[in-house]
């Protein structure tokens, strides 16, 4: 109801907010996209995947894990990403609280897996931790970059 | 623990911007833990993507509201291929209880993860009573 006059301009692919929900009617997917009062739900982390001339990069909304504890691998184009969190770490300097009012947060071990397109390079794998996303670039192969071509005026 | 408990507060209609500040603020709930001890409440929100100098805490008389933006991180020339996520940014507010000493709020951000500090006031922490011995 809210989505119809809410084409949002956001560092997200707003663009393809229309094919999504076509999808997630298509295959009933439970896609954790929140609305305007929804808490976000689903399955964690959430993914968002796009791409360049010279990358697909897939970012992985995983705020408070510890990098070392996740495991990122790259096998014959599936980018594998398994972990767990545990959020009573966060709770802080006053540990032991008496007890919890909510508990909304996801806790426990999640594994997610990626299948990215065919164009990528499994040599040219970064990764970077920043602020909760997980940013994962991976290099296209040389021959599969968008190429301009010159046009020859004659 | 706290008779008045802190409750989820929905935004006033009348504060829907206008159409176009709409259109860049594609707004979702973060998902929170909430905590007491002795000293006070805790309260956790999941706000990826949101680094300390986009995050907003506001206290209103007894309700609480946290705001953040998360940064743009996307290169321009981006095109989508897979999308569950698409908000800009967070937003959630919360009614406090009386027994809270607002002015000793503390909140810290780090790695997407907020945790907010809500300091009881002195005169409502549970006291331990010495007995002495005759």
């Amino acid at each position: 109801m809210l989505r119809s006059w809410m084409m949002p301009v956001d560092p997200f692919f707003s663009d393809l907010e229309r094919m999504r929900s076509e999808m997630e009617r298509l295959f009933n997917l439970a896609a954790p996209v929140g609305n305007l009062r929804g808490v976000v739900r689903g399955t964690f982390p959430a993914i968002n995947i796009g791409e360049t001339d010279e990358n697909v990069i897939v970012y992985i909304f995983a705020p408070g894990i510890d990098p070392d504890k996740v495991d990122l691998t790259l096998e014959k184009g599936i980018l594998t990403l398994a972990g767990e969190r545990d959020t009573s770490k966060d709770i802080g300097e006053n540990p032991d609280p008496q007890g919890y009012h909510r508990r909304e947060r996801f806790s426990g071990k999640f594994r997610r897996i990626i299948s990215l397109p065919e164009s990528v390079d499994p040599d040219k794998v970064s990764a970077k931790y920043s602020n909760g996303i997980l940013t994962v670039t991976i290099g296209k192969r040389e021959e599969e970059k968008a190429k301009k071509i010159e046009v020859a005026v004659e | 623990m706290t008779t008045e408990a802190t409750r989820e507060v929905s935004v006033k209609q009348s504060e829907v911007p206008a159409a176009e500040e709409r259109e860049q603020m594609r707004t979702v709930v973060p998902p929170v833990d909430v905590y007491e001890n002795n000293e006070g409440v805790i309260l956790l929100a999941d706000m990826p993507g949101v680094p300390k100098e986009n995050l907003d805490v506001l206290v209103d008389k007894d309700v609480l509201t946290i705001k953040g933006k998360i940064a743009k991180v996307v290169p321009d020339d981006l095109k989508p291929l897979y999308a569950e996520f698409g908000a800009a940014q967070y937003e959630r507010a919360f009614t406090l209880g009386a027994d809270v000493d607002v002015s000793k709020i503390d909140a810290k951000i780090s790695k997407g993860v907020l945790r907010i500090f809500l300091p009881k006031a002195e005169e409502v922490k549970p006291r331990k009573i010495e007995i002495e011995v005759e």
